[in-house]
């Protein structure tokens, strides 16, 4: 099926079934289905197999360095606020090298969708273990098998009282895409975790494993009630998907409590050099 | 010809007039518009004009019609020139601050060519119906004649109003060709037309007649319709300049002014100054002191000059702050000084080293017992007595005026100022300053000379807040930064200023992230820039090569402390160029720009984000924490004159990011302005900004960006070089003060001093002028002599470096022997 947001002459270097295909497809529904203006959307990706998503999109894109699409993307909201953006990567890119990127822009409030690809391994560099990957899993690297604590996303976004944490799997994707949708539609920074099978280089989280050990939180779970939101974000086996906790007071976002409300882009703002004489002169 | 030579052909008393215009030497005594060697006021004869014409509202098309008689030596481009008295007069415009004032509003508004147009098309249309009357004379068309007619000529005057305003306050009244011309004929056109008129009202009958008047009317409505395509021609001279077509590159280069530093190696040996130094704990007050006594000296009419060396801690430990006024300006500090003042014991001690025999030592009764050079004053004791021991700094201010003997007036109303809730202050400087006109048979070193009008028109401010208005005037409105000293200052003064300009300021949480928020900003639009020191850029280097690839602007201030690791955390050197040079990985092209004073602050500050957007390249500029730290005095500027551009393009439908063109310029467009789509990219990429791994697209992006660099070589400021010596004492970034007053105190005729304030990309047309040195003498504040080997790397030969790196800057006492040593044993 065509989409808007179809970029020609594109060559994708995903491999055969990998869940980025599955993804890519579901964000271009999404843009397209919320009427997004691809020529007022930015994506920035860092780098990986996941961060590539944005070359295949038609929209405008930033693609940044390992770990550093967070940084790009709140600065380019500040300088715009009027752009819809979306920081995208895997959970190497992510949790790990951008680690501190992670936690702060969580503390600001930035106002950008943050589509982590979590396939719980180091795609791009083949094979190694990334901060997601399971105890014991083995690796060239981690040849006696992983025995970090995993990362928890989740959990550490809520602890930042994040206004939008989700996690979803892929393998079902009409839910995913309903709570991507959610995501995009939150004021205020929005977290949703893709579990992403990589059948090249992990062999343990299979789109299989994923339908196994994980189930779609129901209607009459509460996604306001912050505890519960933790208590649910330590749940492993098996693990809930759909939106853990959403903030809807409208508490205040970034870009807007820095620049005010009806602040107009950058790019069209230059100062008033007389007052920039006066303060001089003042001196 | 040199510039003393040239300075007796000033046309004055019979002599020739003789000017200097980029090297060439031009004979004008025959020109009428150089009568007696003036310049309708703006330009004397016997100089230099390379700088000055940089403002001329012509080039050097001008000089043209006047014979060449030689070319000066050792004339730069920008070669500071000499000041003569008459300059000086000129620059001491009463009515500036309001001229300025109103050429902001002029630029905004351009009266004169917004009314301009209706005259000219209305006396345009008039003689074209006239033509049509003339061939048939219809009631119609002698009607549209004559209405047209009398509102051109309204309109005319009308126009002729803010066009006489803008010859003011743009040009200063020049008496230029192009200003007499448009101002004779207009003029002239006011007058037919209100003969016309008058012609027309007495008898409408009269053009259709063959007589005087019939033909008078005729003759002057179609005069006046060629009257006013010269009024245009000329209007379109003076905003276009006569050149060809102007580049960009020149604008930017106009703009900055550095040429308008005015130095000479002139012996600095018969000019008072003091040097006074205060030393004490953090947290006693020391920079209270300073404050006030600076405003007190500036108002008392000295120039001043004032740099502190102080401790990583916020409290204890023993900092000094040294304070020189003088009667000329100062940019330097000394080691030995004159007057010494102790706040605490610890302070004695630790200043003991920088008394010379004479020099005069202030400190409490109780920090020692009465030694030669040491008068002991009742500070503790005095301030106890208004009731707190917080007053010792006012009294000790009030001893030190009234022991000079200067007015005290000065002093009263800057305390006042500065304590306005507290007036106690004052009547304890009044106190002390009875106290200190009572010691006697002390060694004064002798009182400067007041200038009064000179010293009122300067500035007083530190290095840091200068380069903050530099980047306001490049219109930076987006900062991110970690903090770090000595680089907080600006970003302490950038989220000042966001009270009142629109600046986005973040803190970020840590070095990787400010320099990434630079790109983003830029990516959106914004004038982004980030502040840190050596060890945050330390962690700036992949973004910093992000941004070379990805051709996005940066602007990073960065504020160079001692170093490796945590170093000096306070104190000062020029360690990090080989740093700011080489970081990051791949090569890509960018600028260093080190500036050497305040001015330079400003200009290299405005300078940085012009070239960025323009080259889409990072600039780098390198300052330390002298230069951040120390306070002294600028002449006013007018910032009207930085024009804030914008090179982004409004982006097509079919836009790709990384077109290859013959610059290697891509049209950079921004998302959500314009129909395009905008892919910048990290990876190696095609034009389109799509990854590529394609080896020819490679070397094609390769070469593209390679190309980047010769243009802007071509941008290089000149070095800056003062005196006419075959040893050249060359130095970058902050030594320039310190260098140019060692000159002036060895005054060696042998003795020229090369300042570089643009590092890197050196330009080699630039650097061939110093071939004409005979020797070549580096000083740097550093141990590698960074700059001297990028020197050498374009086959500069040097003979001595001059090397210091104690966390101390140069000191003028000092710097001048090891300057003396080094000519010695190279002579
Ligand atoms: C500074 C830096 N360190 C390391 C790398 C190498 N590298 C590229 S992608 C990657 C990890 C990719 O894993 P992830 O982010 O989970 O994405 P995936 O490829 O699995 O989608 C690494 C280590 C890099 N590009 N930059
Ligand atoms: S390596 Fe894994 S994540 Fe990358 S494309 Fe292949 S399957 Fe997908």
């Amino acid at each position: 099926m065509s989409s808007l947001f179809d970029r020609e002459n594109v060559d994708v270097a995903w491999c055969h079934g990998c869940g980025n295909l599955g993804i890519l497809k579901l964000i271009k529904e999404i843009l397209e289905e919320l009427e997004v203006d691809k020529k007022t959307s930015v994506i920035v990706s860092g780098i990986g197999q996941a961060a590539k998503t944005p070359y295949y999109i038609d929209t405008n894109m930033f693609g940044v360095l390992h770990g550093r699409a967070l940084p790009v993307a709140t600065a380019i909201k500040l300088g715009n606020p009027n752009l819809c953006v979306v920081a995208e990567g895997g959970d190497g890119d992510m949790y790990g090298e951008g680690g501190n990127h992670f936690i702060h822009t969580i503390r600001r409030n930035v106002g950008i969708v943050h589509i982590v690809h979590n396939n719980m391994v180091y795609g791009l560099t083949k094979g190694q273990a990334s901060p997601t990957s399971p105890k014991g899993f083995v690796t060239k690297v981690q040849v006696g098998g992983v025995v970090n604590e995993p990362f928890n996303p989740l959990a550490v976004a809520l602890s930042l009282k994040a206004g939008f944490v989700s996690r979803v799997n892929i393998g079902d994707a009409k839910h995913a895409k309903e709570v991507l949708k959610s995501a995009f539609l939150h004021h205020g920074y929005a977290l949703i975790d893709i579990l992403q099978p990589c059948p090249t280089f992990n062999k343990t989280n299979t789109y299989h494993w994923f339908k196994e050990n994980s189930y779609v939180l129901n209607d009459s779970y509460d996604s306001s009630d912050f505890v519960g939101a933790l208590q649910k974000a330590f749940e492993f086996s098996p693990m809930p998907l759909g939106v853990i906790y959403q903030d809807k007071s409208n508490r205040d976002i970034f870009e807007r409590s820095i620049r005010g409300v009806d602040a107009k882009p950058l790019h069209a703002m230059s100062h008033d050099v007389s007052k920039i004489q006066d303060l001089f002169n003042s001196l | 010809m040199t510039i003393d030579e040239l300075k007796r052909y000033n046309g004055l008393n019979g002599a020739r007039a003789y000017i200097a215009y980029k090297s060439i030497v031009y004979d004008v005594t025959e020109s009428p518009l150089w009568k007696n060697g003036d310049h309708q006021g703006t330009h004397v004869a016997g100089v230099d004009l390379t700088s000055e014409l940089s403002n001329a509202p012509h080039d050097n098309e001008v000089f043209e019609k006047f014979a060449v008689v030689g070319t000066l030596e050792g004339s730069e481009q920008v070669l500071a020139s000499v000041q003569t008295p008459k300059m000086q007069e000129h620059q001491r415009d009463s009515y500036e601050p309001f001229k300025s004032k109103l050429r902001t509003w002029y630029k905004i508004y351009h009266p004169h060519p917004v009314a301009v147009h209706f005259p000219i098309a209305l006396h345009l249309f008039s003689s074209g119906m006239d033509f049509l009357f003339l061939m048939r004379p219809k009631e119609a068309y002698d009607a549209g004649v004559f209405y047209s007619f009398f509102i051109a000529t309204v309109m005319g005057f009308v126009a002729m109003v803010p066009g006489i305003l803008s010859w003011w306050i743009n040009y200063n009244f020049v008496m230029h060709r192009a200003f007499v011309i448009k101002l004779i004929v207009a003029i002239i056109t006011l007058l037919l037309g209100v003969v016309a008129i008058a012609i027309y009202y007495e008898n409408p009958h009269a053009v259709y007649e063959h007589s005087l008047k019939g033909i008078l009317y005729h003759v002057i409505v179609l005069v006046t319709g060629l009257n006013v395509i010269v009024l245009g021609y000329f209007g379109g001279k003076i905003t276009w300049g006569y050149g060809k077509y102007q580049t960009l590159q020149e604008d930017i280069k106009e703009t900055v002014s550095l040429a308008k530093h005015q130095n000479t190696l002139s012996s600095h040996s018969n000019i008072q100054s003091i040097s006074i130094l205060i030393g004490g704990a953090a947290g006693t007050g020391i920079a209270t002191l300073e404050k006030i006594l600076s405003d007190a000296f500036k108002e008392s009419g000295f120039y001043i000059f004032s740099t502190k060396e102080y401790m990583s801690r916020v409290r204890g430990g023993s900092n000094t702050t040294l304070l020189r006024i003088s009667e000329t300006p100062l940019d330097a500090p000394c080691w030995e000084v004159d007057i010494s003042i102790a706040l605490d014991v610890l302070a004695l001690e630790h200043m003991q080293e920088r008394w010379h025999k004479n020099t005069l030592v202030l400190a409490d009764e109780s920090f020692t017992e009465k030694k030669n050079n040491v008068v002991l004053v009742a500070m503790k004791e005095s301030a106890k007595k208004f009731g707190s021991s917080k007053y010792a700094n006012t009294y000790i201010a009030g001893v030190l005026f009234g022991l000079l003997k200067i007015e005290k007036n000065s002093l009263l109303q800057s305390i006042a100022e500065h304590f306005k809730e507290d007036e106690a202050n004052k009547n304890v400087a009044d106190f002390g300053y009875e106290e200190g006109a009572k010691l006697e048979n002390l060694t004064l070193p002798n009182l400067p000379k007041a200038d009064l009008e000179g010293v009122k028109k300067l500035h007083l401010m530190d290095g840091t807040t200068a380069c903050g208005f530099g980047f306001l005037a490049g219109g930076c409105n987006m900062v991110t930064s970690y903090p770090m000293s000595p680089s907080t200052g600006v970003l302490n003064f950038m989220a000042d200023m966001s009270k009142h300009l629109t600046i986005a300021v973040e803190q970020s949480e840590d070095e990787i992230a400010s320099l990434h928020m630079v790109l983003g900003g830029w990516y959106s639009g914004a004038r982004a820039m980030t502040t840190t020191s050596g060890g945050g850029f330390a962690l700036m280097g992949e973004a910093l090569s992000l941004s070379g690839m990805s051709e996005t602007p940066a602007v990073i201030y960065l504020a160079q402390r001692p170093g490796p690791a945590t170093g000096l955390p306070t104190r000062s050197e020029q360690g990090d160029l080989n740093m700011a040079l080489y970081s990051g990985h791949g090569p890509f092209p960018r600028v260093i720009l080190a500036p050497g004073s305040l001015r330079e602050c400003i200009e290299y500050g405005y300078l940085a984000f012009e070239l960025a957007d323009k080259y889409q390249v990072p600039v780098i500029v390198l300052s330390d924490q002298y230069l951040a730290d120390s306070i002294s005095m600028i002449e006013n500027v007018d910032f009207s004159s930085y024009e804030q551009r914008r090179y982004f393009v409004k982006s097509s439908e079919n836009y790709v990011r990384y077109e290859d063109t013959e610059t290697g310029i891509s049209p950079r467009a921004i998302p959500g302005f314009g129909e395009g789509l905008i892919c910048a990219v990290g990876d190696e990429h095609d034009e389109r900004g799509q990854i590529t791994e394609d080896y020819k697209m490679r070397e094609k992006m390769v070469a593209k960006r390679a190309r980047k660099s010769d243009a802007l070589t071509l941008e290089a400021v000149a070095p800056e070089v003062v005196g006419e010596g075959d040893i050249a004492i060359i130095g970058w970034g902050s030594t320039r003060g310190v260098i140019l007053e060692s000159l002036q105190h060895l005054s060696n005729p042998r003795l020229a001093h090369v300042h570089f304030g643009w590092v890197h990309p050196l330009e080699p047309q630039q650097l061939k002028s110093l071939e004409r040195f005979k020797y070549k003498v580096v000083v740097e504040n550093n141990a590698d002599g960074a700059f001297a080997n990028q020197l050498k790397l374009h086959d500069i030969q040097i003979d001595k470096q001059i090397l210091q790196s104690n966390g101390f800057n140069f000191f003028v006492d000092q710097l001048s022997v090891m300057i003396e040593k080094s000519v010695k044993e190279l002579s």
